[in-house]
């Protein structure tokens, strides 16, 4: 088991710069998503975690020695790629031990290993095929299964779940939840899917072009997104943005749009007079009120309405800009009906328009 | 059955015929006494005689011209396996403009007509006193095995996903291991192709053994052609004969590759 440092690092290749001063610290024992869309150096970084991509400046230290030059092998680390990258011509079993045989580890042990790992991921039946005569999920479990039995420091994962149907996703994330619960290894997970970052890591690293937009929990870059791409990035249906310009009154400001104003007391914002900020709002925290409403509210003609189930998502356009309302089904309202939509104070976010940077103090 | 099946079915029946009756027809030949052979109408039945095959057999010339083709050609094969495959691996693994190169360049070697290469070699082992050695012919033929195998495995090479390597880094090999262990064995269908096309190439390979050899280190097909000048009568019979002794080797090799690559290709399902 080790901790991760790595120091200012970067990646280049020739004159283009695709990592840029990357410093992160994963804690022993934690679980560490890299999130973000696809090209934005996420698989670049854990591929120099692994060893297999060269580190162009910076340090790494995996269990506090300094492994920028290490090969692969040495650096106690096991990797799960996207495309199982099981070996073609060996059976399961063969798969499984061949990192512990090329560690010269007794047969016997060897065996029992195996036996141990093969009975906690369910594969002892398939033990004696080729990969090619599995299933995605099964193989996908094999290359869990090879990963584990090395017990190594880290588990990386680059996006190990993409080549699976949904269903078999989410049975597989849960399953990794569980085995990461009772195995407790340092783990980095490359992944561009939100649900599978919010649901497995204790910390959420946010990449956006080479560059770390926000690192915390998921419930930090769910309810307090460091920057505009953050907001957007996480959040399904995705949040609402106006952009707006904030006017001081008496009691506080007032938010202004081309056709509406928003009164707000701005006690939590670092707000300016003559700056223009964009305002994020989720659609499951803009509702339609009553007439008595007396928070910041707009009013919209609903244009569309999608039914996700339990909810349903009201479209509506302001000032040319199309925004959601997510409510539960029960309400849902006649397309073409003209609302009040309100929310709450506490609920909205505000970015500085050029920076795309939180206003929050 | 529809009919434009029947059709598919009829012609590929016809290509089959046209292929293989020419050899059935030598294979008959080598067995039949020359009067037998000289006839208008040709006989498809007649008695058997060994005569034809005996007589190649006995000669000294062909047994001997058999070894040195044994050894020549599979030395070379071994030596273009050897050379070739690793080279094929760097240029498939770690492409750059020099690799792009190379690979043009051991392809243009191929371009060349073969009397091109054998005049300039034919000064060169003359110079060096090994003219008609099987040393010579070896190295010559190496050259061309290294060439096939090089230009015939970087395909298989390629095919080889990058990830399945990169996991066998992680699980501690080095770039030999990763060779030997993972590549090697995951490329294995198309490099014994590559193999077993370099071996029948140069096998029949008549022209440059041709100028290079004119007694020790003749190969079999120079031996064979060397029967048509026996005398007086084009003696076909034992002609017949000669092609079918040459034949067999091949085969074999292709019989005994063609049965292991079937088992690597069948899946093995329950």
């Amino acid at each position: 088991m080790a901790g991760i440092i790595c120091k200012h690092i970067n990646k280049k290749y020739g004159e283009l710069e695709v990592v840029e001063d990357f410093s992160l610290e994963v804690a022993d024992q934690e679980f560490i998503v890299f999130l973000g869309p696809s090209g934005c150096g996420k698989s670049t970084i854990l591929r120099m975690l692994a060893g297999l991509e060269d580190i162009t400046g910076g340090d790494l230290l995996i269990g506090g020695q300094r492994m920028n030059d290490a090969e692969p092998g040495d650096r106690g680390i096991a990797m799960v790629f996207q495309n199982y990258a099981l070996y073609p011509h060996m059976t399961i079993r063969e798969n499984i031990a061949f990192g512990l045989r090329r560690q010269k580890t007794p047969e016997s042990e060897i065996d029992q290993r195996v036996g141990a790992v093969t009975k906690t991921l369910g594969l002892k039946p398939y033990l004696g095929r080729k990969p090619t005569a599995l299933s995605g999920g099964q193989q996908q479990r094999v290359a869990i299964a090879r990963a584990m039995i090395k017990t190594p420091d880290v588990f990386l994962f680059d996006e190990p779940l993409s080549n699976l149907d949904a269903k078999l996703r989410a049975h597989m994330r849960v399953e990794i939840a569980r085995l990461h619960k009772e195995l407790r290894t340092t783990s980095v997970y490359v992944t561009h899917d939100q649900m599978e970052a919010m649901t497995l890591a204790d910390r959420i690293v946010l990449l956006n072009a080479g560059r770390i937009e926000q690192i915390g929990t998921p419930e930090e870059i769910y309810s307090a997104p460091r920057t505009l791409f953050v907001a957007g990035f996480i959040g399904t249906p995705a949040m609402n943005f106006l952009t707006l310009r904030p006017r001081r009154t008496e009691t506080g400001w007032q938010l202004c749009g081309d056709s509406f104003q928003l009164a707000i007391s701005g006690s939590a914002f670092d707000l300016h007079e003559g700056q223009q900020v964009i305002m994020g709002l989720r659609p499951s925290r803009l509702r339609p009120v009553d007439a008595g409403f007396s928070g910041p509210s707009v009013q919209g003609e609903v244009s569309l309405t999608e039914f996700h189930g339990d909810s349903v998502l009201a479209s509506f356009s302001l000032d040319g800009v199309d925004l959601g309302s997510l409510m539960p089904a029960e309400e849902r309202p006649r397309e073409g009906a003209n609302l009040t939509f309100g929310f709450a104070e506490e609920d909205i976010h505000l970015f500085d328009a050029g920076s795309g940077i939180s206003l929050r103090c | 059955m529809n009919m434009s099946r029947r059709f598919g079915q009829a012609f590929l029946l016809l290509m089959v015929f046209m292929v293989l009756f020419p050899l059935l027809w030598t294979l008959l030949n080598a067995f039949k006494q020359n009067v037998d052979i000289l006839t208008r109408a040709p006989k498809f039945i007649f008695t058997p005689v060994l005569d034809n095959m005996i007589f190649v057999l006995s000669r000294q010339s062909v047994l001997q011209a058999l070894v040195n083709s044994l050894i020549i050609c599979l030395v070379s094969v071994v030596v273009g396996v050897v050379l070739g495959l690793p080279a094929a691996y760097a240029i498939a693994r770690y492409p750059n403009r020099i690799t792009d190169e190379l690979q043009f360049f051991v392809l243009s070697l191929r371009f060349l007509p073969p009397v091109a290469v054998a005049i300039p070699l034919m000064v060169i082992w003359l110079n060096l006193g090994l003219y008609d050695t099987r040393l010579a012919m070896i190295v010559t033929y190496s050259l061309l095995t290294i060439s096939i195998t090089i230009w015939l495995s970087v395909p298989g090479f390629q095919q080889v996903p990058k990830e399945i390597e990169e996991a066998a880094r992680v699980d501690g090999c080095g770039v030999y291991a990763v060779f030997f262990r993972i590549a090697l064995p995951v490329a294995a269908r198309t490099l014994l192709g590559a193999v077993a096309f370099s071996f029948v190439l140069i096998w029949n390979e008549f022209l440059i053994a041709l100028m290079l050899t004119t007694s020790d280190a003749r190969t079999l097909p120079i031996v064979a052609s060397e029967m048509s000048q026996l005398g007086m009568d084009v003696p076909w019979g034992i002609l017949n004969a000669a092609v079918i002794l040459l034949s067999i080797p091949p085969l074999l090799l292709l019989g005994l590759l063609s049965s292991f690559m079937n088992s690597v290709f069948s899946r093995k399902k329950k």
